[in-house]
C-alpha cells in the first residue's frame, strides 16, 4: 500500500469561526502505482485529507501509513523531511508558489532542500520538464513570463523534480482550458503507467478523470462516502448525487447503454470514443442476430 | 438618474458597437486590433479563444477599465469618451474570475452597498434593492457574513447581486465560473438563463461547453482579432476551430461525432434516453 | 488558521450594544482606556471587573470569545508580571529565597498590570465584535470629520482601513497555504537550521507579495467597474444616529470613571 488511513479523524485545533472541515473516521487504502480520484462537494474535507498524506497535518485520531512511515495520533511523529520528498504534494494553483527568477531555479529548489547535489537536481529538473511536456528552453525563462498553462505545468514539474513516489494534486486542472486540462491529465496518467508513480488527484470535474482512474474515493461532510473502482461507481451513480455531485455525462450514457444490453459486468466505456466503438459493436451484433 | 436605454427602440438595436477598436502600448504589436462588432440588446454572447488572445482585455475596454488605443466604442447609444465613462460604467456590470478579489465590503451587505452608495441612492432605494437582489440570488440569509465564511459559489452570487442591484443593462462575466465547483457552476448557468429571460445583454468569457451551448452567439478571438462569429452549434461542428480555441464540444456532441465516424448516422442526442431510442428504435432484445 | 483571524470579525447577536452608534462605542472605549489607567486599588479593579463582565454578557456573545481574543498576548502578560515582581521592591517581603525576595508591592503591581491588559484587550474586542467593520469605519470617519478643515480626508483613510481589514485574513490564509506548499518542497521553517531560514523566507515572501499585488489589481478593476471614483460623492446606507442609548452608554463610562477615581 502506498497510503493507508485507519480510522483517521482530524479536527482543527482551534475551533475558529471560519469554514474548516474536520475529518471523521476515515479509512482509505491507496495501492502503489495506482491512479486515484478524490471527489466531493466544496467543504467536504478534500484538501484537509491531502495534507495528511505528507505529514503537513497530523491525525487527531487513528493512524496514517504512507510508504514505510507511520504517523500515529498522539505519538511523536518521525522526522518528516524524507517523507515529503517521497510524497509530492501539489497545492491548488501551484504556480502561485513559484518565486525564483528562472524556471530552473524554481525546479531545483525542492531537490536541493532534500539534499540532492546541484548536478542531480538539474538533471531531475530537465527530466521533470520533459515529463510535463515542456520545452527545455523554458528553463532559462522567468516563471512569471510563462503562459498560464505552462506555469501550471512548470509548478507541477517543480514537485516532480523531487522524484516522488506518490504525487498528490489538489484540483490540478482548475481554471485551465479544456484542451490543457485533457493534456495535463494525460501527462499525469503517463507518470502513473510508465513510471509506476502513485497519482492521487482531487477533482471537481469527475468526467475528465473517470476514464483513467483505477479508484475513486468520495467524501461527504468529512466522512468517506464511497471507495471503489470506476466500475463500482458506475453501478451506483446515485451515490454521487447524495454527495452533492452530479453524474457526469459519460457515466450516464454508459449506464443507459449498459442497462439496455445488460453490460453491467463489463469495464465501463467512459470516453466518447470507446463508447461509440462499443455501440458500433453492439449494432453489428444486433444485425448479425437478426440475420440468423 | 439617467435612463440607460430607451425601451421604445427596436429590440435588435445594438447596445454594444465597436468600430476598428485596438488596444496595445506598442502599435507594431497590438494586443487587439481591428475589432468591429455589434451586440444586440438581450443577446447572450460567449467570447472564446485560447489564453492570451485578448478576451479579457476586450471586455475591459468596453467600460474603460483599460484605455482603447484606437477605434470607437458606443454603449447604449453613448460614445465612450472621458466624460461618459461614469454613466457607461453604470450600465455595465462585471463579474470577474476570482470570487475573493472582487469582494470589496467586509460583509455581504457592505459589498452590495458599495456600488449603490457610489450611485448616491437614497436609503429607501438602497433598502429596496438590497432586499430585492439578495432574495433574487438566494443570499438574503447571508447579509452579515464575512467572505471567509462563504463558498466560492456564494461569493460569486454576492458579486452578481452587487452588480444587478446597480441596474445595469449589460452584464459581463469574465471566466466567472472557472474557479467554482461543479454544483456552483450549474447554479451559475441557471442564474444566467434567468438573466437572459429578463432581457439582460450578456457577454461571457468562458471555456465551458455547457455555458457556450446555452448562449445565442459565439465570438472567437484569435491572435488579437475576431476570428469567427457564429452560433454555438456551428462552433461545435467545426473541429478545426474548436482546436484553435482550445475547446471541446459537450459530451453528447463528442459521442455523435464518434458515432458518425464509425458510420452510425445520428443527431446529437438530447439525453441518454433519446440516444437509446434512436439507435435501437425496436424493442428487440439481444 | 487560528485566533488571530478573529481580527476584524463581528459576531451578530442583535443585542443593545450592537445597535449603538459606532461613535458612542468608540468614545466609550477611549473612556474605558482612561479608566483602566486611573484604577489603582483592588476595589477599583473589582468594580471594573463587575462592570466589564456585565457589559460583555449583555452583548450575548459567549465570554469565551472575549477571553480568546486575549490569548495571543498571554506570554506578554506573563512577561510583564515577572518583570514587575522582580523590579518592584515595595511593601513587606512575603517570601525570601536567598538574595531574592518577593514583595507584596511587586505582586500587587504585577497583578494590576496583567489585569489592566486583560481588561483592555477583552473589553476593546467588544467594539469589533459588536460593530461590523463598515460601521466602525463610518463611526471613525464621523469622529474624524471635524479634521476635514485641516486637509485630512477621513473617507480615504477609512476606505484604506476597511480594505486592509477585509484583505488581511485572506492574505494570512493564503500565506498559510504557501507556507505549507514550500514545506512540502522541503522548506519547512520549523525543521531547518537558523541560517537557512532567511533563504526560505524569500520563498514565502515573493509569492505572498506577488499575490497581494494581483489581488490589488483585481480589486481595483472590480471597484472601478462598480463606478468607484476617488473623492466622488457617496450616500450612506447606515446613517450615524446618536440616540438616547448612546448618551446613556457614554454617561455610564463617565460614572465608572468617577467611581474608580474615588476608590
Amino acid at each position: 500500500m502506498a497510503i493507508q488511513l485507519q480510522q483517521v479523524s482530524y479536527t482543527y485545533a482551534d475551533r475558529s469561526l471560519w469554514r474548516q472541515t474536520a475529518l471523521h473516521d476515515i479509512n482509505l487504502n491507496i495501492a502503489k502505482g495506482s491512479m486515484v480520484g478524490i471527489a466531493g462537494a466544496t467543504g467536504s474535507g478534500k484538501s484537509t485529507l491531502l495534507q495528511l498524506f505528507n505529514g503537513i497535518l497530523k491525525p487527531s485520531q487513528g493512524t496514517v501509513k504512507v510508504l514505510d512511515v507511520t504517523i500515529q495520533a498522539g505519538e511523536k511523529a518521525p522526522r518528516l523531511l524524507p517523507l515529503r520528498r517521497r510524497v509530492g504534494l501539489v497545492f491548488q494553483f501551484p504556480e502561485q508558489q513559484m518565486f525564483e527568477e528562472t524556471v530552473e531555479k524554481d525546479l531545483i529548489f525542492g531537490p536541493l532542500n532534500f539534499g540532492m547535489s546541484p548536478e542531480e537536481a538539474k538533471m531531475r529538473a530537465r527530466q521533470a520538464m520533459t515529463d510535463m511536456g515542456l520545452d527545455l528552453a523554458l528553463l532559462e525563462r522567468n516563471p512569471f513570463r510563462l503562459s498560464g498553462g505552462q506555469m501550471r505545468k512548470a509548478a507541477i514539474a517543480s514537485v516532480l523534480a523531487m522524484d516522488p513516489e506518490i504525487i498528490v494534486l489538489d484540483e490540478p486542472t482548475a481554471t485551465l482550458d479544456p484542451l490543457s486540462r485533457a493534456e495535463l491529465i494525460g501527462l499525469l496518467e503517463r507518470l502513473c503507467r510508465e513510471q509506476g508513480r502513485t497519482i492521487v488527484i482531487v477533482t471537481h470535474r469527475m468526467d475528465e478523470l473517470l476514464p483513467y482512474a483505477d479508484q475513486w474515493a468520495l467524501l461527504k461532510e468529512g466522512r468517506m462516502a464511497f471507495q471503489g473502482s470506476g466500475q463500482e461507481l458506475a453501478a451506483d451513480p446515485d451515490i454521487l448525487e447524495s454527495c452533492g455531485l452530479s453524474v457526469p455525462h459519460s457515466l450516464r450514457y454508459w449506464n443507459a447503454v449498459a442497462r439496455r444490453f445488460g453490460l453491467e459486468g463489463e469495464k465501463p466505456c467512459l470516453t466518447a470514443e470507446s463508447l461509440a466503438e462499443r455501440i458500433a459493436l453492439l449494432q453489428a451484433e444486433g444485425m448479425r442476430d437478426r440475420h440468423e | 438618474m439617467k435612463e440607460l436605454y430607451n425601451t421604445n427602440e427596436a429590440a435588435d438595436e445594438a447596445v454594444i458597437s465597436l468600430e476598428g477598436v485596438a488596444f496595445g502600448y506598442d502599435p507594431e504589436h497590438p494586443i487587439l486590433h481591428d475589432i468591429t462588432l455589434s451586440v444586440a440588446r438581450g443577446q447572450w454572447v460567449s467570447i472564446v479563444g485560447p489564453n492570451g488572445c485578448g478576451k479579457s482585455t476586450l471586455v475591459k475596454l468596453l467600460n474603460a477599465l483599460l484605455p482603447k488605443s484606437a477605434g470607437e466604442i458606443i454603449i447604449s447609444g453613448q460614445r465612450l469618451e472621458e466624460d461618459t465613462i461614469g454613466s457607461i460604467r453604470e450600465g455595465i456590470g462585471m463579474v470577474f474570475q476570482n470570487p475573493d478579489n472582487q469582494f470589496i465590503g467586509a460583509t455581504v451587505e457592505e459589498d452590495i452597498l458599495f456600488g449603490l452608495e457610489g450611485q448616491c441612492l437614497t436609503y429607501e432605494e438602497m433598502d429596496v434593492r438590497l432586499k430585492q437582489y439578495t432574495e433574487k440570488l438566494g443570499i438574503s440569509g447571508l447579509l452579515s457574513k464575512h467572505p471567509g465564511e462563504l463558498s466560492g459559489g456564494q461569493k460569486q452570487r454576492v458579486a452578481i447581486a452587487s452588480i444587478l442591484a446597480m441596474k445595469p443593462g449589460i452584464v459581463i462575466f469574465d471566466e466567472a465560473s472557472s474557479m467554482l465547483d461543479e454544483g456552483s457552476r450549474n447554479e451559475l448557468l441557471h442564474i444566467l438563463q434567468g438573466l437572459r429571460n429578463e432581457g439582460y445583454t450578456i457577454l461571457m468569457i468562458t471555456h465551458d461547453a455547457d455555458e457556450i451551448l446555452a448562449s445565442d452567439r459565439v465570438l472567437v478571438l484569435h491572435g488579437g482579432s475576431v476570428a469567427a462569429d457564429l452560433k454555438p452549434e456551428e462552433l461545435f461542428l467545426d473541429q478545426e476551430l474548436l482546436a484553435k480555441c482550445h475547446l471541446r464540444e459537450p459530451y453528447p456532441w463528442q459521442l455523435a461525432r464518434e458515432l458518425r465516424r464509425l458510420g452510425i448516422e445520428t443527431d446529437v442526442p438530447a439525453s441518454e434516453k433519446e440516444l437509446i431510442e434512436t439507435l435501437w428504435p425496436y424493442n428487440y432484445s439481444k | 488558521m487560528n485566533e488571530r483571524l478573529l481580527l476584524g470579525r463581528s459576531i451578530e447577536t442583535g443585542s443593545w450594544v450592537h445597535k449603538l452608534d459606532a461613535r458612542s462605542k468608540i468614545t466609550g472605549m477611549l473612556l474605558y482606556l482612561a479608566i483602566i489607567l486611573i484604577s489603582h486599588s483592588w476595589a477599583a479593579m473589582g468594580l471594573l471587573a463587575v462592570f466589564s463582565v456585565t457589559v460583555m454578557l449583555s452583548t450575548r456573545i459567549p465570554l469565551k470569545y472575549f477571553i480568546k481574543s486575549a490569548k495571543p498576548l498571554r506570554f506578554l502578560m506573563l512577561f510583564i508580571f515577572i518583570v514587575q515582581i522582580l523590579s518592584v521592591k515595595e511593601g513587606e517581603a512575603w517570601l525570601t529565597f536567598g538574595s531574592f525576595s518577593l514583595y507584596e508591592g511587586g505582586l500587587r503591581l504585577g497583578a494590576f498590570s496583567v489585569i489592566r491588559m486583560l481588561f483592555l484587550v477583552t473589553f476593546t474586542s467588544l467594539l469589533t465584535f459588536t460593530t461590523t467593520p463598515g460601521k466602525l469605519n463610518q463611526g471613525l470617519e464621523g469622529m474624524l470629520s471635524p479634521f476635514k478643515r485641516l486637509g485630512l480626508k477621513p473617507d480615504r483613510l477609512t476606505m484604506m482601513i476597511g480594505l486592509a481589514l477585509r484583505f488581511i485574513p485572506t492574505i494570512l490564509d493564503e500565506s498559510q497555504i504557501i507556507l505549507k506548499a514550500q514545506a512540502s518542497r522541503g522548506a519547512d521553517l520549523k525543521e531547518l537550521p537558523l541560517k537557512e531560514k532567511g533563504r526560505m523566507l524569500v520563498s514565502l515572501l515573493v509569492p505572498v507579495i506577488t499575490s497581494a499585488f494581483r489581488r490589488a489589481q483585481d480589486l481595483v478593476y472590480s471597484m472601478e467597474a462598480r463606478g468607484f471614483r476617488m473623492d466622488a460623492p457617496r450616500t450612506r446606507y447606515h446613517r450615524l444616529r446618536w440616540g438616547t442609548a448612546d448618551t446613556l452608554f457614554v454617561i455610564m463610562f463617565i460614572i465608572m470613571g468617577v467611581a474608580v477615581a474615588v476608590l
